[in-house]
């Protein structure tokens, strides 16, 4: 069970700044790495009560000591949790899941008795989720900071007058590449595929994620990514198998966390994940890489905090939700994921503060009209398997 | 019966229940995009899904990997094993044996990603062999079959080494002075003494090898990128990524018995070739079998 529930602040000592930084978004590493963090550190403080924090200061509502997450693996800024916690006397902790398909399928199995409080999915999944019976009706009475977010990020199409989420934060794809290897410009999603098929064949990293496969195809002439049509999905499938997968040297949901590792020459990436990358790598060597947000489309997503249905602990759910919506707080969260978090306010904020790598954070209108959503669709299924050729045929 | 009572309850509970579950959900189907399984009809149809052509390139080359892996692990185990059980003074071995253990306390993840940072083509290990002059361009080994295997004989050469040790440790001296002084040279003691004497460790450490690796993908896909897909990956996508579990289920169904049959082959060879040479030495030394 330790391995499992991990306390937040304890991460915090055992992985310094640094390290979280290259712990990632969504890793599957990143999670396991965390996870097995915990089953030492559960081994190492064996006295109950030492992670406990300082008891709560005298909070309006007695908002109980425990908050339990189903989130993305490092999502949030440990220092935030910290301060949290201390603030509140409230002690998060913290569960992983790698995609949205398989923390649905747990919740569902689940059926509201799985000890989760806040749940963080991707938005185009919440209309399926509230379907199942697993979502909270948010009360915004509780969320005065709702104010805060910038009227753009509400009311989304999924999920009108936000009646079961709120915007954690949101990004789009792009890629990284090496100038050392790639010694010319690259723009777009043809580019990447180009370089990919010459000076970076076997040197080149896409996402670990089935629907990505039809994105690349899809993005580079502006066709709807989300399609389920079969014959749509067999030239996904050809693309993939024919002009892909021989390139490949590996299929990775978070190069940029990576980045000073030097795996690759040519990355498929989220702009978070790459601005972290980046931001790890740019005092040693500030030329070497070079970020390019996908075009002529690429994708627009949007995580957002839920609270489930059956959560015990409802009053410290809204209270955390209230507390990162707060602007001070949602900054640094912004700044150690490196998505945009939605409030208002911040981007002028950053560009006083001339926040180094923000355009990565901060897209402008004319690239947001180029984004489009994803979806949970049928063709995820058919997607998994032209993933799993995909990977074999790599490994020829 | 009592004292078998406790080990047939561990077996029950966490081998043929689990396993039950498995071929059970083999037979059902993925009822929705929400829902990872359902029984309510069953069907072999998911065992027509789960033999493909991609599982069969898939599964030859998780087999490449761990027959090569589990021969070099045999044969840098061999010489330990041996030094360790036979020119080391007795009481230094539990220590040597501990220190050989000591990397186990680690997460076998966290040792497999220390790798990636060993072997990165701007890692220390290549910066220092290029300033050492040894090679000139950065450390080309990331992410290719190479890498996987530098990998697995790391995560599994202490399965090699126990079992033997425990027989080459137990084996009574006397033995190989007997073969000496019936005129034997070094060689031919090894070979016709000490290395059949240690063919139950060498059996018991190549399954200990072999089986696990076979569902291994860990170590493949952190050190071998796309150039290592391992058939644990199959089934790994199927129950993470794609939520079906009956699919998944058919494929580790699949696997399962795919493993059993390569252990059995490789079984059948070993008894061929024994039974090959016992008659063989039978006629030339007389008397001498065991």
């Amino acid at each position: 069970m330790n391995s499992k529930d991990t306390s937040i602040p304890a991460i915090r000592v055992l992985a310094p700044t640094a390290t979280a930084m290259r712990l990632s978004r969504r890793g599957f590493l990143g999670g396991m790495g965390i996870a097995a963090t915990g089953a030492l550190l559960s081994a190492c403080a064996a006295t109950p009560g030492t992670s406990v924090a300082p008891a709560a200061a005298a909070a309006p509502v007695q908002l109980g000591t425990e908050l339990n997450f189903f989130n993305w693996a490092s999502y949030d800024d440990p220092a935030t949790v910290k301060s949290y916690t201390t603030k509140t006397g409230v002690n998060i902790r913290l569960d992983v899941y790698n995609s949205n398909e398989e923390a649905i399928a747990k919740l569902g199995a689940a059926a509201g008795t799985g000890g989760y409080d806040i749940f963080v999915p991707t938005g185009v999944y919440i209309p399926q989720i509230a379907q199942a019976g697993l979502l909270e009706k948010l009360d915004h009475s509780k969320l005065p900071n709702l104010a805060k977010v910038d009227p753009a990020f509400l009311n989304q199409a999924w999920d009108k007058d936000n009646t079961y989420s709120v915007c954690k934060d949101w990004g789009s794809t792009g890629f990284l590449y090496d100038t050392k290897v790639i010694k010319r410009d690259l723009k777009t999603w043809s580019d990447f595929v180009d370089a990919m098929q010459n000076e970076a064949s076997g040197k080149t990293s896409i996402m670990d994620s089935p629907n990505y496969l039809a994105g690349l195809y899809a993005w580079r002439t502006g066709m709807d990514w989300t399609s389920t049509d079969a014959g749509f999905l067999d030239d996904v499938e050809k693309f993939i198998l024919n002009d892909v997968a021989p390139h490949i040297n590996a299929y990775e949901s978070y190069p940029g966390a990576a980045l000073a590792q030097g795996k690759s020459a040519l990355m498929m990436c989220w702009n978070g994940d790459a601005r972290q990358g980046l931001m790890a790598v740019h005092a040693s060597d500030p030329e070497r890489y070079r970020w390019v947000l996908g075009a002529p489309t690429t994708e627009l997503w949007m995580d957002n905090w839920t609270i489930l249905k059956g959560a015990k602990h409802l009053d410290a759910a809204y209270s955390w939700i209230n507390y990162v919506l707060d602007p001070v707080v949602s900054y640094k969260e912004l700044q150690f994921t490196g998505y945009n978090t939605g409030i208002a306010g911040l981007r002028e904020k950053a560009k006083a503060d001339k926040l180094p790598l923000s355009e990565m954070i901060f897209f402008t209108d004319q690239q947001v009209a180029t984004f489009k959503s994803g979806a949970l669709n049928s063709g995820t299924d058919r997607l998994v398997q032209i993933l799993t050729k995909a990977k074999a045929a790599s490994a020829k | 019966m009592i004292p078998a009572l406790p080990a047939g309850l561990l077996l029950t509970g966490f081998f043929l229940v689990p396993i039950g579950f498995i071929i059970f959900y083999s037979f059902g189907y993925k009822p929705g995009l929400l829902s990872s399984i359902g029984v309510d009809r069953l069907s072999l149809d998911r065992y027509g899904e789960a033999l493909n052509d991609t599982f069969l390139l898939t599964f030859g080359n998780t087999l490449q990997i761990a027959l090569l892996g589990t021969a070099l692990c045999l044969f840098i185990a061999y010489p330990f094993a041996y030094w360790l059980s036979h020119h080391v003074a007795s009481r230094y071995r539990s220590t040597l044996l501990a220190v050989v253990l000591v990397p186990l306390w680690t997460n076998f993840l966290l040792r497999t990603i220390g790798w990636q940072i060993i072997l990165s083509g701007d890692g220390w290990l290549s910066k220092a062999l290029m300033s050492a002059g040894i090679i000139h361009q950065p450390l080309n080994i990331l992410f290719t079959r190479d890498a996987v295997e530098i990998g697995v004989v790391y995560n599994y050469l202490i399965f090699m080494i126990l079992p033997l040790y425990v027989v080459l440790e137990r084996m009574d001296p006397s033995l190989r002075q007997a073969s000496r002084d019936l005129g034997a040279g070094r060689l031919r003691t090894f070979l016709q003494v000490t290395f059949p004497l240690s063919m139950p460790g060498v059996v018991a450490g190549c399954l200990l090898v072999f089986v696990p690796l076979c569902g291994d993908y860990i170590t493949a896909s952190i050190l071998g990128g796309a150039s290592a897909n391992m058939a644990g990956q199959l089934v790994a996508a199927q129950f993470l990524m794609a939520q079906n579990w009956a699919l998944g289920s058919a494929t580790a169904v699949v696997l399962i018995i795919a493993i059993i049959m390569t252990v059995l082959a490789a079984g059948a060879g070993l008894a061929i070739v024994t039974a090959v040479l016992r008659a063989h030495r039978s006629v030339t030394l007389p008397g001498a079998v065991n």
